[in-house]
C-alpha cells in the first residue's frame, strides 16, 4: 500500500484549490464585486480609469506597509495597538527635526527607525519574556508614543525641505503609445514613492513568510505556541523580531505618510491601528493566529480603500457613511467566514490511519 | 476554618500590586506636596471638593464600564465598542434634549422630549447594541475581539447620523445633574458609580453568576457539559456591558453638556481594559476581581490628576499614564511575582529553620 | 551488557516543594529495545522522562548517554544530543502541513530558501516508511490523531534520535492504529533505536517490550526482563497490593421486572450515527463495546443533548424527553461525564467545591445560588465518600492527580442523583487503584437503583461490571450480549469482522 508511484502529487489545480486559500479567494471576489457595484453607477465618470485605481494605492500606501507587519504579528496570535502612534511620532520626529531643529531628514529618519525598531524589539521582549499579553503591552506602548509625539509639540509642523520635496512629488505615470509617441494616458495615472515602498515590503513580507524558517516559525507559533516550544523552535526569538519587524513598518508608514501630508502632527493617524488591524482581518488572517497570507492582506487594504473612494465618486453620502460601510464590510466578511469554516469542518470529518493491509 | 497569613500567596496575588502601586504613587505625593490631599467644603453647591475626591469623581465613566469589561475579560474576551456605545449614548441623549436647533435656536434651560425619554432611550439603544454584540459572539460563535471591532468601527459613524453630523449643546439643569450635581457632599458621578459597582458585585457574588461567568471563561465546553447555558452567560455579560457603556456616555455627555461623536468616550475601551488587568484580571480568562478593578480605574485617573496637578502639559498624560502602566505591569508580570514569591517563600522557610535550631 | 548501555541514569533525584519526586532512580536504556515504563500516576514516570528531557532541573545524579555525561537544560537541547519524545498529546502545529510540521525548524534550505520540493518529497517518503500513504500537503488537523501520533514520530524520528521517548502515545488509538505504531517501533527498534515507552495498557507492554521498570511513590521498585515477571506480578509491584483484592467486584443484579429507566428509540444525527436504539433498566448497568470511531461517544453525547439528535425518541422513566442541549438532559435526570476529562470536564483554576457544585448549580439556575453552607457540606460528602485525595475543598482541581479529578467529576454528578449516569471512558488514564475504586462506585450507585451506562475501550473491565453489553461497529450497533455470556473473543470477533469488512472496502 505504500507506494511511492501511487503517492498524491501535486498538481497546480489541487495547490490553488487548496481549501486554505478560500478565505483569500472571498476577499478578492469581495473585491471584484464592490468594484463592480461602483463601476456600474460610476463608470462614466471615471471609476473604472487607470487613475481611480492606482490612486487606491497611494492613498492608501501607508496603510499597506503597517498592514504587512500587523499581518505577522496577528499571526503569531499577537496584536500590536502602537502602529498608529508609532508612524504618528516618526512624522513629528521627522517634522520637527527638519523644520524647527534643521537637521537633515535623513538623519531624522534613521532616528525615528531607532525609536521604532527599539520600541518594538522591547514591546516583543516584554511580551515574550514578561509574559504580559500582547494587548497591553502594545497598549501602553501606544501611550508612550502618542505621550512622547505630544511632549515634542502640540501643533502640526509643516515639513519644509527640498529633499522631502522632491521624494514626495516624484511620480512614475502611465505611458501609452500614440501616433509613435508615448504619453501620459489620459486621466493621468502614476505611482509614487510611497507605492513603491509598499509593494516592495509586501515582496519581503511574501519572502519572509514564505520562504525563510522565520516566517515558518511564525505560522507555527500561531498554530500552537506550545508546541513550537516542544519542537525545539526559537520562539522567544522570533516573536521579538516579529514585533521588530512591525516596528519597522510602522515607521516605514510614518515616513510614507509625512511624505503623503508633508507635516508632522501629534494627533495624527489616531486609530489608524484598528483600520489597519481590519485590512488585515479583511484580507483573511485571523485573530486567534497561525493563518493569514500578505496577498489577502493586499487585497485587504486595497477593499478598505475602495469604500471611501465610492463615497468620494457619490459626492452626496457624508465621510461617516464610511465608517459604516467598513463595519458592514467587516460583519459580512466574519459572517462568509464562519460559513466556510463550518462547512470544510463538516465535509472533512477527519481522514483515520488507513488499515494495514 | 481558619486560614493563616500566607504570605508567598499574598505576594503572587495581582490585586497586591495594583495596591502597593497606588500607595506608592500617593506616598510620593504625600511627600513632595501634601496639600495635593486637602479636601473643602463649597456651601454654594454644598459638596465637597479636593484632588482625592475629584479622583474618584472621573474616574466613574471608566469604572462602570470596567464592571462590565471585567465580565467580560473573564470570560476570556474583550469589548472594544464600549467607548463607540459612550458616543452614541450622549449623541441620543442629546437629540432628545434639543431635537430640532431650528425651533430652540438657543440652548438653554429645557428639553424637547421629556426627560425620562432623555435617560431612558440612549440606554435601550445601547442594551441593544449589548446584545447585538452579545448575539454575534454566543450563538454566532464569534471572537469577542473581532465581534465588537464592527461597532467600534461604525458606532461613531451612528452618532454621527444620529444627529446628522451636529454638535448641540443644552443647559438643561436635570440633565446636569448627572454629571456635575452632588448627592450627601458627593458629585453624583461617584453616587452612581457606587451603586453601579454594589449591583454588579451583588449580581456576580450573592448569585452564582460570577462562578459561571470562571467556570465558561476557564472551559466553556465543560461548563457547557455540566448544564450551564454558556451562550446565556456570554449574552447577558455584553449586554450588561452595553447598559453600563450608556450610563457611563450620559454622565459623560452631562459633564461636557454636549455631544462629541469624535471625542465622547475615546479610548475608554483601552481604559477599562487596562483597569480590569492591573486590578489583576487575566486577559486569558477565568477568576476575576472587581475590587482590584475599580482600583485599577483609580490608578489610572489619579495618574493624569497628578499630571495636571503639577502643570505638565496635558498631551503629555499619555507618557506619564505609559511610564506607571508600565511599572505596575512589570510588577505584576509572572516572573516577577514569582520572584517574590519565592524570596517570601524562602525567608519564611529559614525563619522556621531558625526557630527549630 | 554494559558496553551496550545507550543511556545510563544513576540516582536521580528531585525534589518539589512539600515532596520528594524521584529518590535514588537508576534507570538503564540499551540500544535495539523497547524499554516499558511503569507506575501508577504519580509515581514518578513523567518526572524522570523530564528530566531526561530538559524540563525538569534534577537535585542530584547523573545521565550517561553514549559515554558521555550529559544534562539538558532545554527539550531543545536534549533533542540536539538525540532525545526525542512523543506526548501524549499531540505537540505539533494543526494549522501548518504534515511535510511542514516534521520539517518546522530545521528545513532544507537553496539559494537561501526554503527548499519546499525536498520537503515534500522528503516527507512522503518518511510517512510511507511508517505505511502512512498519505497527501502530506494537507494541514496536519485534517487527518486523525493516530496519524498525528505518526507524524510526531516521523518527526522525532528524522532528526537522528539515538532515543526516543513514547510518553502514552496509544491511548487515543484503535486496536488497528495501535499494530501501526509497534510495527513501526520495531523497525526503528531494528535500527539499533533505544525506545522508551511509557503506557496504562498492561498487554501492550506484553506484546512490544523488551525489558520493563517500575516506579512507585518517587522509588525504584525493579527492572525486569519481560519473560521474568507475569502480569499479576507486574501489577502487585505497581500499586503494593494484590490484584485479587483490588478486582474482587461483583455484577449488579437487576430484578426482571425491573422498570425501563432510559429507552431510546432510532436516535440519530446525518453524519454522527443513525438509527441507534437502547434500553436501559432501573439498576442495570450497560457497557458499550467498540472500537474508537465505532460510534460509543456520539451515541452518549446524543443521550445527553451533547449533540443533537435530529430524529428518534428519548424517554426517561417513563416519560418522553425533548433532550436539545445538556441542560434539558441534566433536568431530566441523565448525567455525563464525557471521554476527555483535562478538555470536556473539569474547569481547571476553580476549586474542587465549585466543580462538584456546578451541575446541581447549574439545574438550579445562578439566580438560586447554593449557599457556601450547602457547597462545604456537598463538597466534603463526597470527597470522603469517593476518597478524593486532597488537604482540603479549596484546592484547585487542575492541581490534582487524573483519578482524582475524574473522582470530582463523578462527584458532580452524583451530587444531582441522576437516574442514568453515562461514563464514557472513565477509566482511561488513571491508575490501577483508582480505576478499580471506579468501578466500585459504578457497581454500588447500581445497588441504589441508578442506572449506568459506560463506555470503555478495555474489555475486562466491560465483561467484568456489565449486565448486557452493546457492541458498536461503523457507527452501527450490531450485537448486543448477556453480561454472562460474554467472552473477550466473542466480543473480539464481532468487532473484528466489522473491521474487516471496513478493510476491504478501504482498499
Amino acid at each position: 500500500m505504500s507506494n511511492l508511484q501511487t503517492a498524491p502529487r501535486q498538481s497546480l489545480w489541487t495547490r490553488v484549490t487548496n481549501p486554505k486559500f478560500i478565505m483569500v479567494y472571498a476577499t478578492i471576489g469581495l473585491f471584484l464585486l464592490i468594484y463592480l457595484f461602483g463601476a456600474i453607477p460610476y463608470g462614466d465618470v471615471g471609476f473604472t480609469t487607470l487613475r481611480t485605481f492606482t490612486t487606491l494605492f497611494v492613498d492608501n500606501a501607508y496603510y499597506g506597509i503597517s498592514a504587512i507587519g500587523m499581518t505577522m504579528v496577528l499571526i503569531t496570535g499577537g496584536i500590536d495597538l502602537s502602529v498608529g502612534a508609532v508612524a504618528s511620532l516618526t512624522g513629528m520626529l521627522i517634522a520637527y527635526g527638519t523644520t524647527v531643529m534643521g537637521i537633515h531628514p535623513l538623519i531624522c529618519m534613521g532616528f525615528a527607525l531607532i525609536v521604532g525598531v527599539g520600541l518594538g524589539l522591547l514591546m516583543g521582549w516584554v511580551i515574550h519574556y514578561l509574559n504580559v499579553p500582547p494587548f497591553i503591552t502594545t497598549l501602553t506602548g501606544m501611550f508612550l508614543a502618542r505621550g512622547v509625539c505630544s511632549l515634542i509639540s502640540r501643533e502640526s509642523i509643516e515639513i519644509n525641505h527640498p529633499l522631502i520635496d522632491d521624494l514626495a512629488s516624484w511620480k512614475i505615470y502611465f505611458m501609452q503609445l500614440k501616433d509613435g509617441e508615448w504619453v501620459k494616458i489620459k486621466p493621468s495615472a502614476y505611482i509614487n514613492l510611497n507605492v513603491i515602498i509598499f509593494f516592495v515590503m509586501l515582496l519581503i513580507g511574501i519572502y519572509l513568510l514564505q520562504r525563510t524558517r522565520f516566517g515558518r516559525n511564525i505560522y507555527a507559533i500561531g498554530g500552537s505556541e506550545q508546541s513550537a516550544k516542544l519542537m525545539g523552535l526559537p520562539v522567544g526569538r522570533t516573536k521579538v523580531l516579529v514585533y521588530g519587524f512591525n516596528g519597522l513598518c510602522s515607521v516605514l508608514a510614518g515616513i510614507t505618510y509625512a511624505l503623503y501630508v508633508k507635516s508632522g502632527w501629534n494627533l495624527s493617524l489616531q486609530g489608524a491601528e484598528l483600520d489597519v488591524i481590519t485590512c488585515a482581518v479583511i484580507g483573511g488572517t485571523l485573530l486567534t493566529g497561525g493563518v493569514g497570507y500578505m496577498i489577502g492582506t493586499l487585497f485587504g487594504v486595497m477593499l478598505k480603500g475602495l469604500i471611501p473612494a465610492l463615497i468620494t465618486f457619490n459626492g452626496n453620502l457624508l465621510s461617516w457613511w464610511g465608517k459604516i460601510a467598513t463595519g458592514l464590510l467587516l460583519l459580512l466578511f466574519i459572517c462568509i467566514q464562519r460559513i466556510v469554516v463550518k462547512t470544510t469542518d463538516r465535509r472533512k470529518g477527519k481522514k483515520r490511519a488507513p488499515v494495514k493491509s | 476554618m481558619k486560614k493563616k497569613l500566607d504570605f508567598s500567596a499574598i505576594a503572587r496575588s495581582k490585586v497586591t500590586w495594583a495596591v502597593v502601586a497606588e500607595a506608592l504613587i500617593l506616598l510620593v505625593c504625600l511627600f513632595v506636596r501634601p496639600e495635593f490631599f486637602s479636601i473643602s467644603y463649597q456651601p454654594s453647591t454644598g459638596m465637597l471638593y479636593g484632588n482625592l475626591i475629584d479622583i474618584i469623581n472621573r474616574s466613574s465613566e471608566i469604572t462602570i464600564i470596567a464592571m462590565g469589561m471585567t465580565l467580560v475579560i473573564a470570560l476570556g474576551g474583550t469589548d472594544l465598542s464600549v467607548g463607540a456605545l459612550v458616543a452614541v449614548s450622549g449623541a441620543i441623549a442629546l437629540k432628545f434634549l434639543r431635537w430640532d436647533v431650528t425651533i430652540y435656536n438657543t440652548p438653554g434651560d429645557y428639553t424637547v422630549y421629556s426627560f425620562a425619554l432623555v435617560i431612558i432611550v440612549p440606554l435601550v439603544v445601547c442594551i441593544l447594541m449589548g446584545m447585538f454584540n452579545g448575539f454575534l459572539i454566543s450563538k454566532g460563535e464569534m471572537q469577542p475581539i473581532i465581534a465588537t471591532l464592527i461597532l467600534m468601527v461604525c458606532g461613531r459613524g451612528i452618532a454621527q447620523i444620529i444627529t446628522n453630523g451636529k454638535q448641540f449643546t443644552t443647559q438643561y439643569s436635570p440633565f446636569r445633574v448627572i454629571g456635575q450635581g452632588s448627592i450627601l457632599y458627593l458629585p453624583t458621578p461617584i453616587i452612581i458609580t457606587a451603586v453601579v459597582v454594589a449591583a454588579v458585585a451583588l449580581f456576580v457574588r450573592k448569585t452564582a453568576f460570577g462562578t459561571f461567568v470562571e467556570s465558561v471563561g476557564i472551559n466553556r465546553k465543560a461548563s457547557r457539559l455540566s448544564g450551564i447555558n454558556a451562550q446565556r452567560i456570554i449574552f447577558i455579560v455584553f449586554t450588561l456591558t452595553g447598559f453600563l457603556s450608556g450610563i457611563s456616555g450620559l454622565i459623560y455627555s452631562s459633564r461636557i453638556m454636549s455631544n462629541d461623536s469624535n471625542n465622547a468616550g475615546l479610548n475608554f475601551e483601552m481604559d477599562a481594559i487596562l483597569a480590569v488587568v492591573i486590578g489583576g484580571t487575566s486577559m486569558t480568562g477565568g477568576k476575576f476581581s472587581l475590587v482590584g478593578t475599580v482600583l485599577g480605574s483609580i490608578i489610572i485617573r489619579t495618574i493624569v490628576n497628578l499630571v495636571y496637578y503639577f502643570g505638565i502639559a496635558a498631551e503629555a498624560t499619555m507618557a506619564f499614564k505609559a511610564v506607571i502602566i508600565a511599572v505596575v505591569i512589570v510588577l505584576q508580570s509572572e516572573p516577577v511575582r514569582n520572584y517574590f514569591a519565592k524570596r517570601s517563600s524562602a525567608r519564611r522557610e529559614a525563619v522556621k529553620g531558625g526557630a527549630k535550631a | 551488557m554494559p558496553e551496550n548501555n545507550l543511556l545510563e541514569m544513576r540516582q536521580i533525584e528531585i525534589q518539589f516543594p512539600g515532596v520528594k519526586a524521584l529518590d535514588k532512580v537508576d534507570f538503564t536504556l540499551r540500544a535495539g529495545e523497547i524499554h516499558s515504563l511503569l507506575g501508577e500516576n504519580g509515581a514518578g514516570k513523567s518526572t524522570l522522562i523530564k528530566c531526561l528531557t530538559g524540563v525538569n532541573r534534577m537535585d542530584a545524579g547523573t545521565i550517561t548517554f553514549m559515554g558521555n555525561s550529559i544534562r539538558p537544560q532545554s527539550p531543545q537541547e536534549a533533542m540536539g544530543m538525540g532525545i526525542s519524545t512523543v506526548y501524549q498529546e499531540v505537540n505539533l502545529c494543526p494549522n501548518l502541513t504534515v511535510a511542514e510540521n516534521i520539517f518546522v525548524g530545521r528545513q532544507p534550505m537553496k539559494h537561501g530558501q526554503i527548499d519546499w520540493k525536498t520537503i515534500t518529497k522528503r516527507a512522503r517518503e518518511l510517512m510511507a516508511r511508517f505505511h502512512q500513504d498519505i497527501d502530506v500537503s494537507r494541514p496536519l488537523s485534517y487527518y486523525s490523531t493516530a496519524v498525528q501520533q505518526m507524524v510526531a514520530i516521523a518527526r522525532a524520528v528524522d532528526v537522528q534520535a539515538k532515543v526516543l521517548i513514547l510518553d502514552e502515545p496509544t491511548s487515543s488509538l484503535d486496536d488497528n492504529e495501535v499494530q501501526l505504531l509497534f510495527d513501526v517501533m520495531r523497525d526503528l527498534k531494528a535500527e539499533g533505536m533505544g525506545i522508551i515507552f511509557i503506557t496504562h495498557f498492561l498487554d501492550q507492554v506484553f506484546a512490544i517490550s523488551d525489558r520493563l521498570t517500575i516506579l512507585r511513590n518517587g522509588h525504584l521498585v525493579g527492572s525486569y526482563d519481560i519473560g521474568d515477571i507475569t502480569k499479576v506480578e507486574l501489577v502487585t509491584q505497581m500499586v503494593g497490593k494484590d490484584m485479587d483484592t483490588i478486582f474482587n467486584l461483583k455484577r449488579a443484579s437487576v430484578p426482571e421486572d425491573a422498570p425501563d429507566m432510559l429507552n431510546a428509540s432510532h436516535i440519530g444525527s446525518p453524519g454522527q450515527i443513525e438509527d441507534i436504539s437502547v434500553t436501559v433498566k432501573k439498576g442495570e448497568l450497560i457497557g458499550f463495546a467498540g472500537l474508537l470511531g465505532s460510534g460509543r461517544t456520539e451515541t452518549a453525547e446524543m443521550l445527553f443533548g451533547a449533540h443533537r439528535a435530529t430524529s428518534g425518541e428519548i424517554e426517561v422513566d417513563g416519560q418522553k424527553a425533548e433532550i436539545k442541549k445538556p441542560y434539558d438532559a441534566l433536568v431530566k435526570g441523565i448525567a455525563f461525564c464525557p471521554e476527555d476529562r483535562k478538555r470536556d470536564g473539569i474547569i481547571a483554576d476553580l476549586s474542587i467545591r465549585e466543580n462538584i457544585a456546578l451541575a446541581v448549580q447549574a439545574r438550579k439556575g445562578f439566580l438560586h445560588p447554593l449557599s457556601s453552607k450547602e457547597q462545604n457540606e456537598m463538597a466534603d460528602k463526597y470527597i470522603k465518600a469517593l476518597g478524593i485525595a486532597t488537604p482540603d475543598a479549596e484546592k484547585k482541581i487542575g492541581e490534582l492527580s487524573g483519578g482524582n479529578q475524574q473522582k470530582v467529576i463523578l462527584a458532580r454528578w452524583m451530587a444531582t442523583d441522576p437516574k442514568v449516569l453515562i461514563l464514557d471512558e472513565p477509566t482511561r488514564g488513571i491508575d490501577i487503584g483508582a480505576k478499580a475504586e471506579i468501578q466500585r462506585l459504578m457497581l454500588e450507585m447500581c445497588g441504589e437503583g441508578v442506572s449506568v451506562v459506560f463506555i470503555s475501550s478495555e474489555l475486562d473491565e466491560i465483561i467484568r461490571c456489565s449486565n448486557r453489553i452493546i457492541i458498536m461497529r461503523d457507527r452501527e450497533k450490531v450485537a448486543e450480549l448477556n453480561g454472562d455470556e460474554a467472552t473477550q473473543e466473542k466480543i473480539l470477533s464481532i468487532i473484528a469482522e466489522g473491521a474487516k469488512a471496513a478493510g476491504g472496502e478501504a482498499s
